[in-house]
């Protein structure tokens, strides 16, 4: 069973079993289909109504990179059915081997990456804390986690010898966010529009929400105590000089 | 259901299919912004042309969704292998596959190559020169801008100053930020173009609907790709388009010409086109590639490769793109992602200590791409994530667009990894300079300083690249490139290259409307040789002269405007 740490909002309260989370109460997407074109109803209905097997992680892994996946982009907030599968789209993509057109010469095939990592974080959490990754706290397990997010394993392992811990990292959490930032329920908590076609937006200025979007409605909040994710504010990331984008923007 | 080409158009049928064992005249690699141009050309010209595709045969209505993560295929995914000290990220960053290649996912940006960037060896001392000058491809820009066509303002103040055919496109978030910001700051913009996406119908073509998944293939039909504005036209016009067929060698004659490209089907097993001349038009990585895994008896190194130039020179521009975060709300998801940008920075300035320069552009990306460059930009990651993409509404985003210039050790080569085909997989180097350095941290202050003067709190970047051009480079000079100025390689005197990697250089202009301005050219080439392409040895260099006839429907009334 997967730890569970709850953000709060700054006036008190946990936040805890949220149906939607973020700052656009009660806008939702999906009630939006009927105004899509067939193919994308298709896709994007298909993303929320199915739950696929796992089959290219063995039980032990996929419990392992559940646990991991969920102090990546944790949703301790969301109720439990609100919850958007991530491990299963990872599983799915390793599964059917489907690429995403390069691969880094230092680094090994993505469905070896994995299977070296999700080892090399427990071994880690054994070495380190004497248990599972699993049975850690959540506050232990994001210490081994932000020690790889900072590019210095504590402590360190084979792993990272035989592939940069940065290039794992990044290719974990864009899987993470692909999977994430893909789902009908996180474009109501960031506000996106969503699908447009074939009606299209008209109110490209001033930030100003479509007849059927909601303006936002902010709320102070905080990460969990024993949270070590938060934003660091303090500056930017190090340049790995060759950490770079691979999203296409132009 | 007929074969669909956005909302109105449709794929024109039957399409003539070639027997197995025919012979054509031209055999062209790649449909995408050059392949598409020149199999249109060719077959109006009443040439028997073949053009291999690897990808699929879109139909727009059926295949695309709006939606980043179902556009996955529209992309390059097969494997390849990056290094260097700076890698490039391939894939959806710049690489396409299916009918109209990268131009289906392009954000459409067209502008013109400043005529400086002909010549930057002979003004600058860097890089090298083109073996044309501007005003050889002046009349081809003007001819494209009409064709695909191109909306923009009717007064683009930098280069050759010129207007556009089809009006600009209303301001968005973005954009009003790119140009506020650029304004405070006493940096002339431009806004609502120009971009190859119609603010007006066009035949039966409708115009934008602002929705902003350009990257996603445009399911309206707004956007230009070769798809949908020449690849329609050739099939009328008897070319056949022969898709999921990948292209495995360019074969020889024992007299050393090239005889067709042997390929593998949809059925999986080798085909062979046999043709009186090839052209390869696969983009910057596929064509190098192609050519070397071609490699036979007498020609060890890979075909066109006496020169040792083939794969080297390769080029991506640094595309780093800077985020701001405004108090209120943006929502960048709206409008074409291009749509608003300034050319003041594009030339060299003897008080910087670089040469060359960038450009700066608006970019949109959806919630899967903001959230990775999140990760990059921020270190986002757990709570820090959910909490910055919470706020996907307030921030915009602007790139640099800056030239890196040619490198002989930033290349194409094979690796030992062999695709699913059985093909040795193409392995990129590529590594930073002195001089691209210093543009790009220039550059990138440059655009901090912009979103800052816009009003935005926080202000983060990420490095990255953009485009991929160069590899096969055209020259005068047989020792020191592999093609001449119309794509014809120096060795091998019936196989042409024609797309984005003959580039010598590459501004900081998105390359698009420049490759296939270089296709329409040499179209015009191949079809003003006539026959003598296919069996003489003789090079003719005189320019061919613009064909106006040879334009797909809906071409002739439009104009290239020019104000003040």
């Amino acid at each position: 069973m997967s730890r569970k740490s709850f953000p709060f909002r700054a006036t008190g309260g946990d936040l805890r079993d949220l149906d939607q989370p973020g700052y656009y109460a009660g806008y939702s997407t999906m009630a939006q289909k009927k105004h899509w074109e067939p193919a994308t109803r298709t896709v994007v209905s298909e993303r929320v109504e199915t739950n696929a097997p796992i089959r290219f992680f063995t039980e032990q892994e996929a419990a392992l990179l559940g646990a991991i996946i969920d102090r990546l982009l944790p949703q301790d907030d969301r109720s439990g059915p609100r919850t958007i599968p991530i491990l299963p789209t990872i599983d799915e993509r390793l599964h059917s081997n489907s690429l995403n057109g390069f691969r880094y010469e230092d680094m090994p095939p993505d469905p070896e990456a994995y299977r070296l990592g999700i080892k090399a974080i427990d071994e880690m959490a054994q070495s380190r804390f004497s248990q599972s990754f699993l049975e850690l706290t959540v506050h232990r397990q994001e210490l081994i986690l932000k020690s790889l997010h900072d590019g210095k394993p504590e402590p360190d392992h084979a792993a990272w010898h035989r592939m940069p811990v940065h290039r794992f990292w990044a290719l974990l959490m864009q899987d993470c966010v692909t999977a994430y930032y893909a789902h009908p329920w996180a474009w109501d908590e960031i506000g996106f529009g969503g699908p447009a076609y074939p009606r299209g937006y008209m109110r490209l200025e001033n930030g100003l929400p479509e007849p059927w979007e909601n303006d936002e409605r902010r709320y102070e909040w905080n990460a969990p105590v024993d949270s070590l994710s938060e934003l660091d504010q303090r500056g930017t990331p190090p340049e790995y000089g060759s950490l770079h984008g691979h999203g296409g923007s132009h | 259901m007929p074969h669909r080409l956005g909302p109105m158009q449709t794929l024109p049928a039957p399409m003539r299919r070639f027997a197995e064992n025919e012979t054509v005249d031209y055999c062209i690699v790649g449909v995408g912004s050059a392949g598409g141009v020149l199999v249109q050309r060719l077959a109006r010209a009443g040439f028997r042309v073949v053009a291999l595709e690897a990808g699929p045969f879109w139909d727009t209505e059926k295949d695309w969704v709006s939606d980043e993560k179902g556009s996955h295929e529209l992309y390059w995914n097969d494997l390849r292998i990056t290094g260097g000290t700076h890698p490039l990220a391939l894939g959806e960053n710049n690489s396409g596959k299916g009918v109209g290649g990268g131009s289906v996912h392009w954000a459409a940006f067209a502008p013109r190559f400043h005529p400086s960037d002909f010549r930057i060896y002979t003004e600058d001392g860097v890089g090298t020169d083109w073996p044309i000058s501007y005003s050889d491809l002046k009349p081809y820009y003007e001819l494209l801008e009409r064709e695909i066509p191109v909306a923009g303002p009717a007064w683009f103040p930098w280069g050759d100053p010129h207007g556009h055919p089809y009006g600009p496109h209303p301001l968005g978030g973005v954009g009003d930020v790119l140009v506020r910001g650029c304004t405070r700051l006493g940096i002339r913009t431009v806004a609502g173009g120009p971009v190859a996406i119609l603010s007006a119908s066009h035949g039966d073509r409708p115009h934008c609907i602002y929705r902003g998944f350009c990257l996603q293939g445009c399911k309206v039909g707004a956007k230009a790709s070769t798809l949908i504005t020449h690849v329609p036209d050739a099939i009328t016009h008897g070319a056949e388009i022969r898709a999921h067929a990948m292209a495995a060698r360019v074969s020889l004659r024992h007299d050393g010409q090239a005889d067709g490209v042997l390929y593998i089907g949809r059925d999986g097993r080798e085909h062979f086109q046999r043709s009186r001349a090839v052209i390869v038009s696969g983009y910057a990585i596929e064509t190098p590639r192609l050519l070397l895994n071609s490699a036979c008896a007498g020609h060890p190194h890979g075909l066109a490769n006496s020169s040792g130039t083939l794969g080297k020179y390769l080029m991506a521009q640094a595309g780093n793109v800077i985020a701001g975060r405004f108090d209120e709300l943006i929502r960048l998801y709206k409008a074409p992602p291009a749509h608003a940008l300034s050319e003041e920075f594009y030339e060299t300035d003897p008080r910087r200590d670089f040469a060359r320069g960038f450009a700066i552009q608006t970019v949109g990306p959806l919630p899967i791409a903001f959230a990775k460059q999140m990760i990059n930009a921020m270190g986002a990651w757990g709570w820090g994530l959910r909490r910055v993409m919470m706020d996907y509404n307030h921030w915009a985003t602007i790139g640099v667009l800056g030239e890196i210039l040619p490198w002989e050790d930033n290349r194409v080569e094979l690796a030992e990894e062999k695709d699913q085909y059985g093909l040795p997989v193409a392995k990129v180097t590529f590594n930073l300079h002195e001089n691209d350095k210093k543009l790009i941290e220039f550059g990138k202050k440059t655009v901090m300083e912009v979103m800052r003067a816009a009003g935005a709190k926080q202000v983060v970047q990420e490095s990255r690249f953009a485009h991929l051009v160069g590899a096969a480079r055209m020259g005068n000079d047989p020792a020191t490139s592999v093609c001449d100025k119309f794509g014809r390689t120096h060795d091998i005197p019936n196989l042409f290259i024609c797309d984005g990697s003959i580039l010598p250089t590459q501004g900081s202009a998105n390359p698009g409307l420049t490759i296939q301005a270089l296709a329409a050219r040499t179209a015009d080439y191949l079809i003003k040789q006539g026959d003598t392409i296919f069996f003489s040895r003789h090079r003719d260099l005189t320019e061919p002269g613009v064909r106006y006839d040879l334009s797909p429907p809906y071409t002739w009334f439009k104009g290239n405007p020019r104000i003040a």
